[in-house]
């Protein structure tokens, strides 16, 4: 084949560059030459040239509706530029009511100290709830006992509870009344073994009281050393023995400072503390 | 002379509108609008292939437009920037459309068309230029009506779809040939 002697092949390929008018002058001459020679080709020229033209002079069309309503709308929606968003007016206080307000913190603070320190020299029973293996003492009762026929008389432990252990928890649970208030029955209920010591109000707490429970379960504990491991009666009498010294030195600062909360506070916590590892200790399991 | 008078008329009337607008005169944007309507509707719905998405794409049109505008610098006279804003918004727009989705008005009524025309006898029912490109594959129908409609130059259609020129230049052909074979049924 030469540019001479062009095929329809060839003159296919050449046809866009043809009709764009890019096609160099050598091969220009020798699509020509075909197309003077090759009806086909002169008749595809012919109609895409006129589709050419025909499209270039299309029209234009028009929507079958108006848009401009429609962009309208896009365009309008409400934005407000930050730099034109009105300023929040702050609100302006008198001073008055901050003076106001102040004299109210004030005067509840105090009133809640007078009522919070007559109720710490007063010997307000304390309130234990405790659950041992086998046994429940709560003083969930009135102060005039159990009502008959509720479901809250009293349970015979030692029937459930039987020897040594037995006498132990019917113990405990001796102390536990009287830290409640003697001369109160308990609630008592046979349930799982598990520990639990309710929320102790420590500003409520009388050291007599204290004394008291201290004393039971200390009774308790010196039955039970045989019962229990002797590495753990050493690490519970070497606690004991921590404890007892900072009572006693919060003793002795608050025999100088009586007035002082926080000497009051310290030998409440520290009582607080006996009193949990003894009965911890009391109804430790045998081993 | 008149027409060249008319269109420096018409250019000098859109500064002043295109400024306008820019400031945030409705007014004056409306009356673009009204001035290249039709034109935007042509380019969105020939682009397309559907009269109905050639609307919706008109107001998308012009709505990139109103937010646009400040961004003219007169560069070049607005119907240029104009127009090519609205390529670009046509080639943009959402390309998850499926085929039933592009399935356009003008789509259906060719379909319509063609399954009456296999019917009739050929001399009576013959599809026009319209139709043609209507029907034409997508990517042919765009370089189609860039090219030879709006006039756009292989490498400004390379640029804009994404294309090289040589294949800008293939796809022309192909859609003269397809619109050949369909205008000679």
């Amino acid at each position: 084949m030469t540019e001479s002697n062009m095929t329809c092949e060839a003159f296919d390929a050449a046809l866009p560059d043809y009709l764009e008018g890019t096609l160099a002058e050598p091969m220009r001459a020798a699509v020509s030459k075909h197309l003077s020679e090759c009806v086909r080709c002169t008749s595809l020229v012919r109609d895409l040239e006129k589709i050419q033209k025909e499209a270039a002079a299309l029209p234009d069309l028009a929507p079958s509706r108006d848009l401009w309503q429609g962009i309208e709308a896009r365009i309008s929606a409400a934005v407000i530029p930050f730099a034109t968003r009105p300023e929040r007016r702050r609100r302006v206080v008198p001073a008055w009511m901050g003076i106001a307000a102040a004299a109210l913190v004030v005067s509840t603070a105090g009133i809640t100290y007078m009522l919070t320190a007559r109720s710490f020299q007063s010997e307000t029973p304390n309130k234990v709830a405790l659950i041992v293996p086998g046994v429940t003492v709560t003083d969930s009762q009135p102060e005039n006992g159990p009502q008959p026929g509720n479901g809250n008389e009293p349970v015979q432990t030692s029937q459930s509870t039987p020897g040594a252990n037995g006498s132990n928890r019917a113990a405990a649970k001796s102390s536990l009344v009287a830290v409640r208030n003697p001369g109160v029955a308990a609630n008592r209920q046979v349930q799982g073994a598990l520990l639990a010591v309710a929320p102790i109000n420590a500003e409520q707490r009388s050291e007599r009281v204290y004394s008291r429970e201290i004393d039971m379960l200390q009774g308790i504990l010196t039955q039970r050393r045989t019962q229990l491991d002797s590495s753990t009666v050493s690490i519970i009498e070497r606690n004991l023995q921590i404890i007892d010294a900072a009572i006693a030195s919060s003793r002795a600062a608050l025999a100088k400072d009586p007035a002082s909360r926080l000497l009051s506070d310290q030998l409440t916590h520290a009582l607080d503390k006996k009193v949990e590892l003894l009965r911890t200790a009391a109804l430790l399991p045998s081993t | 002379m008149a027409a060249a008078s008319n269109a420096l008329r018409l250019e000098m009337g859109d500064s002043a509108d295109v400024a306008l607008a820019a400031a945030g005169d409705r007014q004056a944007f409306e009356r673009l609008y009204r001035t290249h309507a039709n034109r935007v509707y042509s380019i969105c719905t020939r682009m397309s292939g559907s009269r109905v998405k050639g609307e919706e794409l008109t107001q998308d049109v012009f709505v990139r437009t109103w937010e646009k505008l400040p961004q003219f610098r007169g560069e070049s006279a607005f119907s240029t920037w104009l127009h090519r804003l609205a390529v670009n918004v046509v080639l943009n727009a959402r390309k998850t459309e499926g085929k039933h989705d592009s399935r356009t008005e003008d789509s259906d009524v060719a379909d319509d068309r063609r399954d009456e025309m296999s019917r009739a006898p050929l001399h009576i029912e013959r599809m026009d230029l319209k139709e043609a490109i209507s029907k034409l594959p997508d990517g042919a129908r765009k370089v189609f009506v860039l090219h030879d409609i709006e006039g756009y130059k292989h490498e400004e259609i390379g640029q804009m779809m994404g294309i090289t020129s040589g294949g800008s230049k293939a796809q022309l052909h192909r859609a003269r040939l397809l619109l050949r074979e369909a205008l000679e049924r």
